[in-house]
């Protein structure tokens, strides 16, 4: 799809989304701020 | 609470975008406008009526039952700054108690017996005042328990030294450095040291030794000082390779915080500024800064029970799902807490975590909820923002007002809406999030 037709698409339909963390509390990693720090060096 | 009253709300984000919400348990979508006029389909009010009694409960469990996962221990109540806007008294952070190896270890002998039999480790995190004033006791501390706890410092990195860097990674522990703007001269009107300069030079001199390292943050206290530098900061710190920065508001728990409180548009204008900044540099380098209290905003919306940070969500995370250990012992439900001795739940050398957690002044805070609050009781976005602060509000009087900075909530929440609306989810949250979340429904 072609970025003329994608914005297209977006503006028409509507949007609603819920997601549920597999991982919860201490697990998170969304920001660490504390706590589970990736082993996994993060992409640059 | 029982809300007979409840159904989809409706609101405008901005000409192209409406929003319909059900703020009891944040079902939303984003209805396209065109020229005013938009549709709800069947086909959404069919799925809002599927998942209705599901969200209900998830928010209602998220809210209420949620268990104690992380204590933040301030070993010691001194500090070598003096910022203007600090929530500890000034005196304590002169004066105050400093914990002993021995008082230390059987804190966190204490907490590791209490969480024995949970499912995941306790985050600990040293915090306020300066826990690097007893750097050897807490260094210490992480060598003994980092098997059965995960470990944060926050500092203002006076103290840090090269070796310190890395035996914070090594032992995996999460750092949060205190830095309020990219140059000298304004970072030094508010993050001031005792000896009457600032931390600029020092926490600069942390973020180049830590070189990105996954569990850096850089926490920035807005006030009238910086407020308008918050952009300039996130490109100061992408430059740094930080991964992630808190933008957050000064907390008025301590009346002389007033001097230096932005106001609450030029706050908002500045953090939309500065997302898009943070925005810009990840598409254009494709190394990610992430705007940590934003991205917490977008994470209420999508996935709320994804939230890390409790202080937007109500009751709040104080007293519920962490707690502060100050340096006498004391616990309480949050280290905003401090110095107001009513609302300690005992002594941990005295006390179990248990007895604190049922204790009067926990159940206190527990109690505070937007329910009770005029003007929240009835807002919209009342799930997302959760009204913070109760020791702030309680500071000023009532612990039942509602949020000082209400208004910027307000205007960065349908921020938030709109970033969702133009599919920008992708940049404002760590690459790494999206592996560990499931989409549990999408129209």
């Amino acid at each position: 799809m072609n970025k003329a037709k994608k914005a297209e698409k977006k503006t028409k339909t509507a949007i609603s989304f819920h997601m549920k963390c597999a991982k919860t509390a201490n697990g998170l990693t969304h920001f660490v701020m504390y706590g589970d720090v990736p082993k996994k060096k993060m992409p640059l | 609470m029982k809300n007979n009253n409840r159904g989809l709300s409706f609101s405008n984000i901005d000409t192209d975008w409406k929003l319909t919400l059900d703020p009891e348990n944040i079902f939303w979508s984003l209805l396209p406008r065109n020229n005013g006029d938009f549709m709800l389909p069947d086909d959404l009010i069919s799925l809002y009526k599927k998942e209705r009694e599901h969200l209900d409960t998830e928010m209602h469990n998220f809210r209420f039952n949620e268990p104690l996962n992380c204590v933040y221990i301030d070993p010691t109540d001194r500090c070598n700054a003096n910022c203007p806007y600090c929530y500890i008294p000034s005196k304590i952070r002169k004066h105050g108690t400093q914990m002993t190896w021995e008082q230390l270890d059987t804190a966190l002998s204490k907490i590791a017996d209490h969480f024995k039999s949970a499912k995941k480790k306790p985050v600990i995190v040293f915090h306020a005042a300066e826990p690097l004033l007893v750097k050897d006791i807490l260094f210490g501390a992480i060598k003994k328990y980092h098997k059965k706890m995960l470990f944060g410092i926050q500092t203002n990195a006076l103290l840090l030294e090269k070796e310190d860097v890395d035996f914070i990674k090594k032992y995996r522990v999460g750092i949060g450095i205190s830095l309020d703007a990219s140059t000298a001269e304004v970072n030094n009107l508010s993050r001031v040291s005792r000896k009457g300069e600032g931390n600029f030079k020092k926490a600069v001199q942390a973020l180049d030794w830590f070189e990105g390292y996954e569990g850096l943050n850089v926490i920035c206290t807005v006030n009238k000082y910086n407020v308008d530098k918050l952009s300039d900061l996130v490109t100061f710190l992408h430059s740094k390779k930080v991964p992630m920065v808190l933008l957050n508001p000064v907390r008025l728990t301590q009346k002389r915080s007033e001097q230096v409180k932005p106001g609450d548009k030029v706050y908002a204008e500045n953090l939309i500024k500065a997302v898009d900044t943070a925005m810009a540099l990840t598409k254009k380098t494709k190394r990610q800064i992430v705007i940590g209290n934003f991205a917490n905003v977008i994470l209420a919306i999508i996935s709320p029970t994804a939230r890390r940070m409790m202080c937007d969500i109500s009751p709040c995370g104080g007293g519920r799902t962490f707690l502060t250990v100050t340096a006498d012992g004391s616990m309480v439900p949050c280290g905003e807490f401090i110095g107001m001795k009513e609302f300690s739940g005992g002594n941990i050398f005295r006390t179990s975590i248990d007895k604190a957690m049922n204790s009067k002044p926990f159940k206190q805070i527990r109690e505070r909820m937007v329910e009770k609050i005029e003007e929240c009781n009835t807002c919209d976005f009342r799930h997302i923002c959760g009204s913070p602060c109760p020791a702030e509000m309680y500071a000023r009087g009532n612990i039942n007002k509602k949020a000082v900075f209400c208004d910027f909530y307000k205007e960065i929440i349908v921020h938030a809406f709109r970033m969702i609306a133009e599919d920008n989810v992708k940049y404002l949250l760590r690459d790494d999030s999206m592996d560990q979340m499931v989409m549990e429904y999408q129209y």
